[in-house]
């Protein structure tokens, strides 16, 4: 079954770099909605708990990327039935420059704005902090999305 | 003229079959990159940095004008 749905999504024609780029997104987009799920009730949070989701959050998305890179490159190996060492050179570099780029505009313009926001319409702290998190996830999902466009 | 964006085009698959077959993996690893980046070359989808059009024609001991150039 594992392998049928594997096939189906070509995992054979994906190379590494995009599988893993595959197991981020995974890995921030589940985080992202554990977070949103753990927050229904943010406006009658405390900081201390809407921080404490936040960070948690966060430490989930980085340990889940690296368990779904073992995992995928476990079953890719097993699929195949050959190793694929992951190397880094200078187009990995330059895409990397690319999606670094993407992120930080989108995290720039949407920080400044969640403040002017702030400002404006006298939103709760809570308001911004999760605001500014999340802006943080979408930045980095939207980035490596691009990564996957360039190394298709 | 010259502010006009040039399509750098290469020879690199030719090249490779004419060195005795050479496979992919076998140039990576000769000049120090990943399968996918000399797959990324051969279909002109990345335009390689001079240390590595160096490289690459001297894997194939050419020039460099050999192995890269403006079609």
């Amino acid at each position: 079954m594992v392998y049928f749905t594997f096939k189906r999504i070509k995992i054979n024609s994906m190379n590494i770099k995009i599988r893993n780029t595959l197991g981020e997104i995974i890995g921030a987009f589940i985080a992202l909605i554990w977070m949103w799920r753990n927050l229904t009730e943010a406006s009658i949070m405390s900081i201390e708990s809407v921080s404490k989701v936040l960070a948690q959050g966060i430490g989930i998305s980085i340990i889940l990327i690296i368990a779904l890179h073992i995992v995928i490159n476990i079953l890719s190996s097993i699929i195949t039935g050959k190793y694929e060492k992951d190397i880094d050179d200078e187009r990995d570099k330059i895409y990397e420059l690319y999606a670094l780029q993407l992120s930080s505009v989108i995290f720039g313009i949407s920080l400044v704005i969640t403040l002017v926001l702030l400002g404006w319409f006298n939103l709760s702290i809570n308001t911004g902090l999760i605001a500014i998190t999340f802006v943080g996830f979408i930045g980095s999902i939207l980035s490596l999305f691009l990564k996957i466009y360039l190394y298709r | 003229m010259l502010k006009k964006k040039v399509h750098i085009e290469n020879a690199v698959r030719k090249l490779r079959f004419n060195s005795n077959e050479m496979t992919q993996q076998g140039l990576a690893e000769l000049v120090g990159v990943s399968r996918q980046t000399i797959v990324a070359i051969e279909k002109y989808k990345y335009t390689p940095s001079l240390d590595l059009a160096f490289k690459i024609a001297l894997a194939f001991d050419r020039e460099i004008q050999e192995v890269f150039f403006i079609n």
